[in-house]
């Protein structure tokens, strides 16, 4: 019998199952693909019902998890093959390098400070960049930083090490290599989650070709205060004017210097910079009127069933989208008293404790608006805001309706590796790809010693999630123990 | 005796982090003229082997017995020098970090000078504070390794089941005269379709077979006492009386059926229940083709104000199942909002759909009325009101927390929600712990769930119950408050300010806080008049040493 | 000019401000470095005591940071904090001291930002009222 359990995935429901059987004694392996642990929980800004910041009750589960004599932590890593039968699989896994050696990596983030290249951060949804030596989120577990190396230039056969000269630790390494080991585990469970569903293929919402339509997630992000705007609530088309703005005064700056030595000089005519000065003047106050007309956000629409509950997409629920939205409207409302949020929703899915509740109190105490009716299309308005055009299912007019950001609550979907992963251990997947279960015994795959937990199984909220992952530990812990 | 206090600090670079602000020189001379101070040093990354191995070295040398570190946060490296600490020989808590990174030269990088005196002061603050340190022991106490799980429905004695299987002795209680809870009222659970009967017979002859579990029928829980790892149970079983001792509780008390009364012309014969539907259900016999459901009846009401979560599916499963039986029957589910949420539901709404199941949305502003043979209703698409004919009338009705709960909080010492249902710790991250540890809750005493849901509530449970079962004994770190009986007043004052209800008054009438169950918060220690609770891991010495060294004049 | 640096005693729990503050630092968010923290598990720990013994030691000002309301981690213990601070701005007003001087602030642990503003805030306020008359009281 082999005491060792692997658990595929460190988002919340991996890391429950993880904790819960090193608790327990057990040894566990806990194997993630990304830089650090966290999963998608790490991104929300705050939880419903109770408005609890999401990585400040998470964070002490982080730390846990990699401080625990049980826990062996296998970040950046990904599972290449498995074999055997439970209570003995064998278990191949590729540990991707860093280039930074974790164990003198003190995350001080000088490396980060000074290098050259800025790429978009993944970890705010694009919405910011990062450098190409960096830390997945501030509070990322295992604290240390990463050298992506698609933006790296020294991958790039560009002369730069600027990081591996900074650090005083000594921590960066480009001669790193990936390295292929084996495990020995009596029972896996598996806890790969879920990804958001990616709404452009749905048109008539324009989402990344109307500017201010945004998903769920994204706005997440825009909330948080270590998000792109620091947790200042801006729309994207704000932030983008703003970014114009700064280059184009970059621009104006340099212009005025070669302007100076020009006519130092005084060989050259400087006519052609003057005309482009001129021109860039010109611009200017029209960029900033613009900026600042769009400083203010009082109209916020939220879009449910996104891609979910719709045949054309996927059929199901995602369980969680209902208060999610109420949630974020709440929290908007927080952020700024003169915050009108409009929910547009199917039915009002608030079936979990407190949730009825909160939704009450998001009508009467933040205002919120719900309008019953799913929303057809979001066009342009003529002021150049996003538009969305609805039939009130109470009122039954349709309607268009102007709003300063739209934010699309996106479906669950299966995460992109977990057909591999079911093909590659035999498990079975429901027609909408996520992992079949029993539904009496509801952590048991279709292979025997195989456990799953949190979205992985299905779309589920994170209460569930972590009981789920608590009943795959036991499992896992009832199957070696049989053994 | 008194032993001399010999501290030694060490102040870290890391990197040029902190020293690319502050001055570490003028620091390490700013120490060595501090009280107790035997030794300073400046280590280029003070958590790096070096500079632990430096720390031990020197501890030795110097003959240290309290250690302060200048660094980062000890958020994320006090266990590390504590860990250093006791491999140097001295008690881990004999340790006092500092931090000048995070907060001092991160944050004031523009201000080195106010930077470098404020790293004067958190040191001299921290110096002065670790003469205060106290040595703190961990307590253990031994582990019943045996559960008490409360209650026999479907979450009840599948925990009782995995924690049996896991290796543990079980005590299941439950209050009917057989197990099996709502489940053995029903007909066909969803969406596996197999019989309730059938589900419930599998797990009781398990129970039965299994020697592991001890299952008392007719049982009541009469009293609880102690503690995580050592709690004594008495419980009555028909005129027997029973004590025992257990290391876990587990609350699967489940929740009962809200019965309609004087709501929608509600006779038990026309106008009946789910529940009572399913019974028609299992005999076969529904007598009825023109059938009308109404959702949310007595829930997301004011009085009521929470959705049941399952009625939704119940209606639409047994909408289905009525289908099955009566072929051309014609039925309408009335609904406010359909919770129909997942894969597995939604599918199943949709093959009602498919079944042709008639779905009409009413509001709370214009219910349905249930009138002799039929049910009007608002319908807004149509936007008018139109009667729909009804042979049979079922009521979807919540599920509400039993009359016993109330009961059963006080004994436990567990707390219930407005609506009766037992309180986890966390909303979400400990939803199947209680706040007070070694008792754990699941199923509908939660909160209203299905049957996978239950299940998996009631394994989760098991996992967290035999964290504590699996081991011996139960540690807790001397991070808590005593009472100095002496000079206890019995005023009670610490008794009621705790969250967690741990102090009481003891046989002598003092304050008395078991340690195994105090969580450290100090709450108590600052409200008690008479100062007579000694908090060792924060003390007041500690606090007002490190005020009195704010401010050097 | 007012050339007057307040030193300024901050009590900071475990799990929200001192993580709060600890995130500043991460995201390099500068503010006035008038602030010294002792750290607590809970601010329910700190007394009124403790708070006067702050100010007669030599703080111009004191704040308790604790978790946002309904969200301690020792479920009530930052609301006996706000209860404490309010008894020691009574008491301080009755002696005819400025009880601005002392204030309760809520802050979760990702809000470095909120941190470091109230560091600001305070250093300011703190500046306006001037050195703190108990400031050398401290007989002991």
């Amino acid at each position: 019998m082999n005491k060792e359990v692997l658990v595929i995935g460190g988002g919340i429901a991996g890391i429950q199952a993880c904790l819960d059987l090193a608790d327990q004694g057990m040894t566990v392996y806990l194997v993630e693909r990304l830089p650090s642990i966290g999963g998608k929980m790490a991104q929300l800004d705050k939880t419903f019902p109770t408005n609890d910041c999401s990585i400040c009750i998470m964070g002490p589960k982080l730390f846990e998890v990699e401080r625990h004599p049980n826990t062996q932590l296998l970040t950046y890593t990904e599972v290449e093959e498995v074999s055997g039968e439970a209570g003995n699989f064998t278990v191949k896994v590729r540990k991707k390098p860093r280039y930074v050696e974790e164990d003198k990596c003190t995350a001080c983030g000088l490396c980060a400070d000074k290098c050259p290249v800025a790429v978009p951060d993944q970890f705010n949804m694009g919405m910011s960049t990062r450098k190409a030596i960096y830390k997945y989120f501030p509070q990322g577990i295992p604290s240390v930083y990463t050298i992506d190396d698609s933006a790296c230039r020294i991958f790039k056969g560009k002369k730069c090490n600027i990081c591996a000269k900074i650090c005083e630790a000594k921590a960066v390494n480009y001669e790193q290599k990936e390295t292929v080991f084996e495990l020995n585990v009596g029972a896996i469970i598996v806890a790969t989650g879920f990804e958001v569903f990616d709404p452009s293929d749905i048109k008539p919402y324009g989402y990344r070709t109307i500017p201010d339509v945004i998903t769920a997630m994204e706005f997440e992000r825009l909330l948080n205060a270590s998000g792109p705007t620091g947790g200042h609530l801006e729309r994207p088309s704000s932030l983008k004017i703003k970014a114009e703005i700064r280059q184009l005064e970059k621009q104006i700056k340099k212009a005025k210097t070669r302007l100076k030595s020009l006519e130092k000089k005084s060989e050259e005519s400087g006519d052609e910079t003057r005309k482009a000065l001129e021109e860039m003047n010109e611009r200017l106050p029209v960029l900033q009127a613009k900026g600042a007309s769009l400083e203010e956000l009082r109209d916020i629409a939220f879009v449910q069933c996104v891609g979910s509950r719709d045949l054309r997409y996927n059929a199901h629920c995602c369980s969680y989208g209902c208060m999610h939205s109420v949630k974020e409207a709440v929290v908007a409302t927080e952020h700024g008293s003169e915050l009108q949020s409009t929910i547009f929703l199917t039915d009002m899915r608030a079936y979990g404790k407190g949730f009825h509740q909160y939704c009450l109190r998001g009508a009467s105490e933040y205002g919120i608006q719900f309008v019953r009716g799913r929303v057809a299309e979001i066009g342009v308005g003529d002021d150049g805001r996003p538009a969305v055009w609805c039939e009130d299912m109470d009122t039954r007019k349709v309607e268009e309706r102007p709003f300063d950001l739209v934010v699309l609550a996106t479906a669950c979907v299966p995460s992109k590796g977990i057909e591999n992963l079911s093909s590659m251990i035999g498990f079975d997947l429901d027609e909408n790809g996520f992992v079949k279960t029993d539904p009496n015994k509801p952590a048991n795959t279709s292979v025997k010693g195989i456990f799953v937990c949190g979205c992985a199984e299905g779309p589920m909220d994170i209460p569930s999630s972590v009981s789920m992952a608590s009943a795959a530990a036991s499992m896992a812990v009832q199957t070696v123990k049989a053994l | 005796m008194e032993t001399e206090l010999r501290t030694g600090v060490f102040i870290c670079h890391c990197g040029i982090n902190i020293s690319g602000v502050l001055d570490i020189e003028d620091l390490c001379e700013y120490a060595r003229t501090l009280p107790g101070v035997v030794t300073v040093q400046a280590n280029l990354f003070t958590c790096a082997e070096t500079g632990t191995s430096e720390i031990k070295a020197a501890v030795k040398e110097h003959d240290l017995n309290r250690v302060v570190v200048a660094a980062c946060t000890p958020r994320t490296h006090e266990p590390i020098f504590r860990a250093s600490c006791q491999e140097a020989g001295i008690n881990p808590y004999f340790f006092e970090m500092v931090n000048i990174r995070e907060h001092c030269s991160w944050v004031h990088r523009h201000d080195k000078e106010g930077a470098q005196a404020k790293a004067r002061d958190l040191i001299r603050m921290g110096v002065a504070k670790a003469l205060f340190l106290e040595p703190l022991e961990t307590f253990r106490s031994k582990v019943e390794p045996k559960a008490l799980v409360i209650g026999a429905g479907i979450a009840g004695m599948t925990s009782a089941l995995a924690i049996a299987n896991q290796g543990f002795e079980v005590i299941l209680l439950e209050k009917e005269v057989e197990m099996g809870g709502l489940l053995r009222h029903l007909h066909k659970v969803a969406p596996s379709d197999m019989t309730a009967a059938e589900l419930i017979g599998e797990k009781i002859a398990a129970i039965e077979k299994d020697k592991r579990i001890q299952c008392f029928t007719s049982a009541a829980l009469e009293e609880v006492t102690g503690y995580v790892g050592n709690y004594a149970v008495r419980f009555s079983c028909g005129d027997e009386s029973y004590s025992d001792k257990v290391g876990v509780i587990i609350v699967a008390t489940g929740g009962a059926s809200l019965k309609p009364v004087d709501l929608y012309n509600y006779d038990g014969e026309h106008v009946i229940t789910q529940s009572e539907l399913e019974i028609k259900l299992k005999d076969g016999n529904i007598g009825a083709k023109s059938i009308v459901m109404v959702q949310c009846v007595g829930a997301r009401i004011p009085e009521r104000n929470y959705c049941s979560r399952i009625c939704c599916m119940v209606g639409i499963k047994n909408s289905l199942h009525i289908k099955e039986i009566v072929k051309d029957a014609k039925i309408f589910v009335l609904f406010r909002d359909i919770q129909a949420y997942g894969v597995e539901n939604e599918a199943l709404f949709f093959k009602a759909k498919e079944a042709g199941v008639r779905f009409i949305r009413y509001s709370l502003e214009s219910p349905p009325v249930v009138e002799d043979g039929k049910v009007k209703i608002y319908h807004a698409g149509m936007g008018k009101e139109i009667s729909l004919p009804a042979d049979l009338v079922v009521l979807s009705t919540p599920i509400v927390a039993h009359d016993d709960a109330e009961s059963i909080s006080r004994i436990l010492k567990v707390p219930i929600d407005e609506h009766k249902f037992f309180l986890e710790a966390h909303a979400k991250l400990s939803p199947l712990d209680f706040a007070t540890s070694g008792i754990y809750l699941c199923g509908n005493a939660h909160y209203p769930a299905t049957v996978r849901e239950a299940t998996y509530q009631a394994l989760g449970a098991a996992s967290r119950a035999s964290i504590v079962l699996s081991h011996d004994t139960v540690e807790r770190v001397g991070t808590v408050a005593a009472v100095k009986e002496e000079l206890c007043s019995s005023c009670f004052a610490c008794v009621k300010v705790c969250p967690y209800q741990v102090p009481h008054m003891n046989e002598r009438g003092k304050a008395e806080i078991e340690p195994m169950q105090c969580q450290g918060c100090g709450i108590c220690v600052a409200e008690c008049p008479a100062e007579a609770i000694k908090f060792a891991y924060v003390s007041d010495e500690q606090i007002t040493a490190a005020c009195e060294a704010l401010y050097a004049a | 000019m007012n050339n007057f640096e307040p030193l300024i005693a901050v009590f900071s729990c475990h799990y929200c401000s001192y993580a709060a503050a600890d995130l500043a630092g991460s995201s390099r968010i500068q503010y006035p470095p008038n602030t010294r923290i002792i750290k607590v598990p809970c601010t329910g720990r700190i007394s009124v005591n403790h708070i006067l013994r702050a100010l007669e030691c030599g703080a111009d000002g004191v704040y308790v940071a604790g978790c946002l309301e309904g969200t301690c981690h020792f479920v009530s213990g930052n609301f006996k904090a706000k209860q404490r601070v309010q008894s020691a701005k009574s008491l301080l007003g009755e002696i005819n001291i400025e009880p601005e001087r002392v204030q309760m602030y809520f802050m979760s642990a990702a809000e470095g930002s909120k941190f470091a503003n109230v560091a600001k805030e305070m250093t300011e306020t703190i500046k306006e009222l001037g050195p703190s008359p108990l400031k050398g009281t401290n007989t002991q």
